[in-house]
């Protein structure tokens, strides 16, 4: 007999899973550029992003991604970012995004 | 002449502000509390929004003022269940019989905490570990127990936004303004108990409204790294020892989410503690069972009177959810207009 599930059930293959240990090199990332902790996922800086008209670019994505470990996700779409420093000047948290963004490039 | 009286129904901060600013208006004051002890919700309270003030502090500042005061005469233990109007004045009235007389009435009963109980998925009252808001202050106040084992110094705690607000499935859908910066201020108090454990804010929206509120948010994830997650927790079961697994969305992902925690609380809404049925003559004030509404001021926008009637006034969170200092304001306010109604102007 299948397992009923009552109401809400998790697909595991696409949950973010947040038991799991988080990696290393985001304390690392963190201590970095701290200002990452101060987005709140306005979007601003996707909205201004240069690069976002060519690829998808979307910075505070990059970091919700971070926020929940998952880093091999969030490296590869770094690598898009040009270091223009639009979004930084229209954040309104004042996140360092561009020295953030080459950090997490490098990571 | 003799003085003219006001009573006051209610001893939480509305009813004892109210006492204050009428007393120095010139008024005798009966104040009149149901429960054993005066101060309302703020006698439960640690520490408050946003500057992490001890709420003892404040209620004393109130209490010594209220004692002190010649003119305010403080009764505990009285429920009045219904007022009637005796020429210019009301009666008040507590189980059949009239317990006192006055010029003018202020209604200060504020409000009541949601059951957490009835948002069922939650669990409240079924695993230990879930906790609401006002059990934290408790356990901050070491009247209550921690759920998880004394020597857990990291532990994992979960807190849930809106429970009993602005959800229709509770038959509330207001905000109860309060919780948002309740949470980031429990958060904050969280970690700088545990400061091994990891912190977790499940938000719809982060209500920030208040002077100082956006900054403590702010602080709260820079200085404390509370994690704000957003999206409402679908459910919360358990997940051996103790611990309880939550499911959520991640709306900023666009994935579920799941977290297995040592605590979970639920920041619970406010909501109205009594009904006042008002006919000609009398107010009959029911307590709020189930389907209770916040008392409504007719006009209270523009700047109408706050009264419900002719020398009712109504002060305070029993109009609405309402932060500490809007409430004392509010007292404050009523207090002059009671004070034009008594003298003629109003
Ligand atoms: S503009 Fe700043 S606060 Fe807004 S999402 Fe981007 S990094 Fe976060
Ligand atoms: S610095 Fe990078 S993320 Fe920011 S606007 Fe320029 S390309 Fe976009
Ligand atoms: S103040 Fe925040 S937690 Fe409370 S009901 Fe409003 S949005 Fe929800």
């Amino acid at each position: 007999m299948t397992k009923q599930y009552f109401g809400f059930s998790v697909l595991e293959q696409r949950s973010v899973n947040l038991d799991s240990e988080m990696p290393a090199e985001l304390e690392s990332l963190y201590q970095k550029e701290p200002s990452l902790r101060a987005c709140i996922a306005c979007g601003n800086c996707a909205a201004v992003c240069s690069a976002g008209h060519f690829a998808e670019m979307q910075f505070y994505r990059l970091n919700v991604m971070a926020r929940r470990g998952l880093l091999h996700e969030m490296v590869g779409k770094a690598a898009a970012c040009m270091l223009c420093g639009r979004c930084q000047m229209s954040c309104p948290r004042g996140v360092n995004i561009r020295h953030a963004v080459l950090m997490m490039s490098q990571l | 002449m003799t003085k003219q009286k006001v009573a006051i129904i209610g001893a939480g901060p509305a009813g004892l502000q109210s006492a204050v600013s009428l007393a120095e208006l010139g008024y005798e004051v009966d104040l009149y509390e149901k429960k054993s002890r005066p101060g309302g919700h703020l006698a439960e309270w640690h520490v408050l929004f946003p500057d992490m003030q001890p709420a003892g502090e404040l209620l004393d500042s109130l209490m010594q003022k209220v004692l002190a005061h010649p003119q305010i005469r403080l009764e505990t233990g009285v429920n009045i269940s219904g007022l009637e109007r005796a020429g210019n004045s009301w009666q008040l009235i507590q189980s059949d019989s009239v317990r006192g007389e006055a010029d003018a009435v202020v209604l200060a009963s504020g409000f009541k905490l949601f059951e957490a109980s009835k948002k069922e998925e939650y669990g409240h009252g079924i695993y230990p570990a879930v906790i609401s808001s006002a059990e934290l202050e408790a356990i901050f106040n070491r009247e209550k127990e921690w759920p998880f084992e004394k020597t857990n110094k990291s532990p994992k705690i979960g807190l849930v936004h809106c429970v009993g607000s602005r959800d229709a499935k509770c038959g509330n859908l207001y905000c109860s303004k309060a919780c948002c910066i309740t949470a980031v201020k429990q958060a904050i108090e969280l970690k700088k108990t545990f400061p091994a454990s990891e912190v977790y804010c499940f938000y719809m929206d982060m209500r920030m409204f208040g002077l100082g509120y956006e900054e403590l948010y702010h602080k709260a994830q820079l200085d404390y790294k509370v994690h704000f997650i957003r999206g409402r927790l679908s459910e919360a079961s358990p997940s051996g020892a103790g611990r309880i697994q939550v499911k959520a969305e991640d709306t900023l992902m666009g994935r579920p989410l799941k977290l297995t925690l040592d605590m979970l609380v639920l920041m619970v809404g406010m909501t109205a503690s009594v009904s006042p049925e008002v006919k000609e003559n009398t107010v009959e004030l029911k307590e709020y069972a189930n389907k209770g509404e916040f008392v409504k001021i007719p006009g209270a926008v523009i700047g109408a009177a706050q009264w419900l009637k002719p020398g009712l006034f109504v002060a305070g969170a029993c109009k609405g959810p309402a932060t500490l200092p809007e409430v004392l304001n509010d007292a404050r306010a009523t207090a002059l207009d009671l004070r034009n109604y008594l003298s003629g102007v109003l």
